[in-house]
């Protein structure tokens, strides 16, 4: 439904200061030069005071710049008129800022109702974005914010954003205000809707661990308002860039990094499998020959049935079904390697078998090889 | 209490009530009008608010008697006159609850606005003042009740003044306390109503006031 292109942002040596002595670094930026390709969600991430809010604040002009340019689609956002440089990006704050005198539909209708549309083409867009959020229009459209839970404000906040479908979103800790669970929903939700939507949107938030899951790219900020390191997610939890990025990303990075990686990254071990009514001698020639001491016993169609142990595979005779014990858990493609660990652990098993959208065994994981992968990478070839 | 009396002067009551109201609609307009330009000035530019409340404080503690007297010979017992003290009164209510229901409104949804590109003029008129609403309503009843209350001292400057006030000054010339009744009661009956009329004018205007409670 996005008929707006994403727009490329592009921060060229962008500076703010603020006079005053002793608290005039706090959400200082210095030199930020960073480039989010469109289409992207690029998080800004950092402790408070970093600058973050600033340097998303600069983007519409919130705050303007000491120095430096803010490139949208490569024109200065200096040199657009400050009203309509606003209304065409999307911008949602932590605490929703819905305007309590107005209904939900009104709301959402904010940006094209400052453009000018006529009043059923609001009404019909307002309807589409609560249904693109989650929300029923017939129940929400005439309620007042107040009347909202804290989750449902939020969607509307996030509705509100996309009236227009602006290139560009600004997202201020857009989630910040909700419960755990809550947040989780949202963030979620988002995932999906961005997959379709595919804006370019600027991201920010205090929470590393939000940063990762929701950012294509990551641009961590310490205090004074400098980049300390911009990269994928991946990159930054492999390679922090200084002790403070380290410090910031946690102790866990490793963990982190689990769940950024899912079962279709891994090079599976290949499994040695038999199917139920094969020769059993010719099986048990093939497991005692594998390092690995089960054999997978599959039915007909590849699907798992049970592990038989290889002392345990009969030297003559046909594989039963009987024979076979408990599974390990079932991994699929999508299945994040920190979820397979802890399957794995759980199950108290060696290996988890990954198998594919028809349940066909694939292969075999083990938890080194997922701990193999999140290894400190060699810093450089050769 | 001369029944009679009053049942023979219903006329002129009436005639009285209605100029009465004239009197104080016009006082609260004018003061209402002037008081919104003081408000959003003393909001926009923070210098300005000091010395703007300051001064209606002032002409607040000003005794109408007295500003009568200045006034009468310079602009003689005109209408003017009449309204002057009234108007002046008016001010420290409505500049006070303007100005606070302006500053009341949330800085999250002064962001928001701004932020989705309302122009400064649009962001006043159609989110800080409606979200002033409630405040504004409170002072505009204040702002009444006093001034219904006050009218009638403009009799003072004679029979074409001071609405229901009239008969209160004569009822006293004249010892004659079923006229002073006569004045008083009506005014305070008027002052009830329209305080009615606004509550549930407000009512009206902030549907999304009340549904706070509801959830």
């Amino acid at each position: 439904m996005s008929s707006h292109p994403a727009a490329t942002v592009t921060f060229d040596h962008v500076t703010k200061r603020y006079s005053g002595t002793g608290s005039g670094l706090r959400g200082a930026v210095e030199d930020l030069c960073i480039e989010v390709p469109a289409g992207k969600i690029c998080v800004l991430v950092g402790p408070s005071g970093c600058g973050k809010t600033t340097s998303l604040k600069m983007v519409n002009r919130l705050i303007e710049p000491t120095s430096g340019r803010i490139l949208i689609d490569g024109v200065d956002a200096a040199a657009h008129d400050v009203t309509e440089l606003r209304r065409s990006i999307g911008y949602v704050i932590q605490q929703v800022g819905l305007f309590p005198h107005q209904t939900v539909g009104e709301n959402v209708a904010t940006v094209p109702r400052l453009l000018g549309w006529a009043e059923d083409r609001r009404r019909e867009r307002s309807d589409e974005l609560l249904t693109l959020v989650g929300l029923d229009p017939a129940v929400q459209r005439g309620r007042y914010p107040s009347q909202l839970s804290g989750g449902e404000r939020q969607r509307v906040g996030v509705a509100r954003a996309l009236a227009a479908d602006p290139p560009l979103m600004l997202m201020d800790e857009p989630f910040g205000a909700v419960d755990p669970i809550v947040r989780e929903r949202l963030q979620n939700e988002f995932l999906r809707l961005q997959a379709d939507l595919a804006k370019t949107i600027l991201f920010v938030t205090h929470d590393i661990d939000e940063a990762i899951k929701m950012g294509d790219l990551v641009a961590v900020m310490e205090i004074g308002g400098k980049l300390a390191q911009f990269g994928t997610p991946e990159e930054i939890l492999a390679n922090p860039a200084s002790d403070f990025v380290a410090r910031f990303v946690g102790a866990d990075r490793g963990l982190k990094r689990l769940a950024l990686a899912n079962i279709g990254s891994l090079e599976l071990r290949p499994a040695v499998t038999a199917h139920v009514g094969d020769d059993s001698s010719e099986a048990r020639r093939r497991i005692l020959a594998d390092p690995f001491e089960f054999l997978l016993l599959v039915d007909a169609t590849n699907r798992p049935i049970g592990w038989i142990g290889q002392r345990q595979v009969p030297a003559s005779g046909v594989l039963e079904e009987e024979m076979a014990s408990p599974m390990s858990p079932l991994l699929d493609q999508h299945t994040t390697l920190k979820d397979a660990l802890a399957m794995l652990i759980d199950a108290e098993v060696q290996a988890g078998i990954a198998v594919d959208e028809r349940g066909a065994v694939l292969g075999l994981v083990t938890a080194d090889m997922i701990t193999e992968r999140v290894r400190p990478a060699p810093s450089s070839p050769g | 209490m001369d029944i009679p009396w009053v049942l023979d002067h219903l006329d002129e009551l009436a005639l009285r009530t209605l100029q009465h109201f004239g009197l104080a609609a016009l006082a609260v307009g004018v003061g209402f009008v002037l008081s919104m330009g003081l408000s959003i000035l003393a909001v926009r530019v923070r210098l300005t608010m000091g010395p703007i409340v300051t001064l209606t404080g002032i002409f607040y503690t000003i005794p109408s008697l007295a500003l009568f007297a200045a006034l009468v010979p310079v602009t003689g017992l005109s209408l003017f006159t009449a309204e002057v003290p009234l108007v002046l009164y008016t001010l420290l209510i409505f500049v006070r609850n303007i100005s606070a229901g302006l500053d009341g409104v949330p800085a999250d949804v002064i962001e928001a606005a701004d932020g989705m590109g309302y122009p400064r003029r649009t962001r006043l008129l159609r989110v800080e003042l409606p979200l002033a609403v409630p405040l504004i309503v409170a002072g505009v009843r204040l702002a009444s009740v006093s001034t219904i209350g006050l009218v009638t001292i403009s009799g003072i400057l004679g029979d074409r003044f001071g609405g229901l006030g009239f008969f209160i000054f004569e009822g006293y010339r004249r010892s004659f306390p079923t006229e002073i009744i006569a004045g008083a009661v009506p005014s305070v009956i008027l002052a009830l109503l329209v305080d009615r009329l606004l509550v549930e004018t407000g009512a009206r205007l902030t549907p999304w006031f009340k549904t706070r409670t509801s959830t």
